[in-house]
């Protein structure tokens, strides 16, 4: 099987007794964190542990939107210099990312939204990062096959429009950073399973794998959808954390038709077409925790619904693939980075729900800089555990529907 | 997958009828000398466990009970030892 052959990021290596810097998970996260510990700071005895292949998890099953539009100063900026990186990256990595900045386009379906689209429009344009409000008129200029009718179930008021997002290619950000890690020493380990951390006097001392124990003094977990369940059997740190299975599809390929990213909060569906010309669409979460990453006909019915009444020349269409993966929701839609609090040496990043794919780049260039000078960088201070404790909780919910089945 | 769930009153239904309530949590704490890190765990913190855990439902488009029942959420199979409440 695959093992038996060379991986695509350089030649397989024994996994060995002891690393500086241990990662438990083969997804974006870890991947940039690694490439950022060697490139910035010069530390390359790193361990990423992956327990099926790399890309197994949200990172080969996004669906690839990236954008700087959130809702509060703490993560607009974050998010902002995760979507300046894509053109720097693609550079560096010498690795053709396929950044498609198409832009997105939120569709507002009342005056209340198009109140909360101001706001986040004002937080955006403080920040520097280009955001309109459009009416309903404009947007159809924009996307001509939108449905501006007032005869549909939730009528288009306007739209929260943000050039500067889009699509990059899922894909090719987990082989370009594993190549690049891998380039500079970095180790990836895949079909070893991180199976315990043990703690001495409440610093790290060692890892359990299948594969034998691995002795350092700093362990990260950004394993995306298993980190809380896995940081709570190893470590009984409890996290605020429900995980939901986020479904997706993608339709038979169409001649040109949508170049912006649409997505309505009401309809509870997001579409853009692919460099391929498939629409790749999603945004159902199942309403209750679970692990399956199973499809369910009830959302197949409710994106093909949606789809046809705001953009119907899609109506007929033949779904092609469908798929499922896992999202991390906190109660207060932001993720959770710590390091160095609960227990000396480990550090987490999780909780990114359904936006852990474009907030890749700049978080591991930061969990980089945590974890390579153990001090925690000031963007990243407000994303602490304890905030839900101080409640200091984040305020992005209002962006939009509360999915958390805890709230 | 699609889930179905027993409810006490009405039986084996759709999942879709129901909201989920939460992990089971044990009583509230008491007010008494409560501090902000065991209220914060009883509100926010979650075990997500990957296998059977215990949780509760309400049936909302039905009769409206609340109850618990035990669920492996790596297959969304509900595992027999439903116990209703009032
Ligand atoms: C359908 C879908 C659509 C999405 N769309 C978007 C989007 O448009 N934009 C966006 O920004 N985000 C999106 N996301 C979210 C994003 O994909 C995730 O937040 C992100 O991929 C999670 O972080 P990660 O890549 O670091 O982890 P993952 O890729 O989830 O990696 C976790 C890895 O950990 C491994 N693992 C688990 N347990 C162990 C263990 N014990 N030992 C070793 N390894 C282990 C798993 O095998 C897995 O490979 C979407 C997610 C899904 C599922
Ligand atoms: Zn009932």
């Amino acid at each position: 099987m695959f093992l038996k052959n060379k991986p695509m990021w350089g030649k397989r290596t024994k996994l060995k007794s002891s690393y500086d810097v241990v990662i438990i998970g083969g997804g974006l996260h870890s991947l940039a964190t690694a490439y950022y510990l060697a490139k910035d700071y010069g530390i390359t005895d790193i361990a990423i542990l992956e327990k099926n292949y790399i890309g197994f998890g949200g990172a080969g099953r996004n669906t690839a939107i990236v954008r700087a539009n959130q809702r509060t100063q703490y993560n607009v900026p974050l998010y902002k210099e995760a979507l300046d990186l894509w053109p720097v990256l693609t550079k560096e990595l010498d690795y053709n990312l396929m950044f498609n900045n198409c832009g997105n386009l939120n569709l507002m379906h009342s005056e209340a939204a198009m109140k909360a689209a101001r706001m986040n429009i004002c937080t955006a344009q403080f920040h520097g990062v280009e955001s309109h409000l459009i009416d309903a008129k404009e947007a159809k200029e924009l996307v001509p096959a939108l449905n501006i009718s007032e005869d549909i179930t939730f009528p288009i008021h306007g739209a929260m429009f943000h050039p500067p997002g889009g699509i990059v290619r899922h894909d090719a950000v987990v082989w370009g950073l594993a190549k690049g890690a891998a380039k500079k020493g970095v180790e990836i380990h895949q079909q070893t399973e991180a199976l315990d951390i043990t703690t001495k006097n409440g610093k790290v001392e060692s890892v359990k794998t299948n594969m034998g124990t691995i002795q350092t003094k700093q362990v990260m977990i950004s394993a995306g959808g298993y980190s809380a369940a896995l940081i709570n059997s190893m470590l009984g740190i409890r996290l605020p954390i429900s995980v939901l299975t986020i479904q997706a599809m993608v339709t038979q390929p169409l001649k040109p038709i949508l170049d912006h990213v649409v997505s309505s909060g009401a309809y509870h569906c997001y579409a853009n077409q692919t460099l391929k010309g498939e629409i790749a669409t999603g945004a159902h979460m199942d309403p209750w925790p679970n692990y399956t990453t199973l499809n369910t006909a009830y959302y197949i019915k409710h994106q093909a619904e949606a789809l046809s009444e705001f953009l119907p020349a899609l109506r007929g269409l033949k779904f092609m693939r469908i798929w499922g993966g896992l999202a991390d929701m906190t109660p207060d839609m932001a993720p959770i980075m710590d390091g160095n609090d609960q227990v000396e040496g480990f550090f987490m990043d999780c909780g990114w729900g359904y936006f852990g794919f474009k907030s890749c780049s700049a978080v591991g260039k930061y969990m980089a800089e945590f974890i390579a000078k153990n001090e925690c960088p000031d963007i990243l201070k407000p994303f602490n555990l304890k905030r839900y404790q101080d409640h200091k909780l984040m305020g992005e919910t209002a962006a939009l529907v509360n999915y958390s089945p805890d709230n | 997958m699609a889930l179905t769930i027993t409810c006490p009153i009405c039986g084996k239904r759709n999942g879709y009828e129901f909201r989920y309530g939460g992990e089971e949590k044990g009583p509230r704490p008491d007010e008494a000398g409560l501090t902000p890190e065991a209220w914060c765990d009883y509100v926010h913190m979650n075990n997500c466990v990957a296998g059977v855990q215990e949780e509760w439902w309400f049936h909302k488009d039905g009769c409206g009970s609340w109850f618990k029942i035990h669920r492996d959420t790596t297959t969304n199979l509900e595992i027999e030892q439903t116990e209703a409440t009032e």
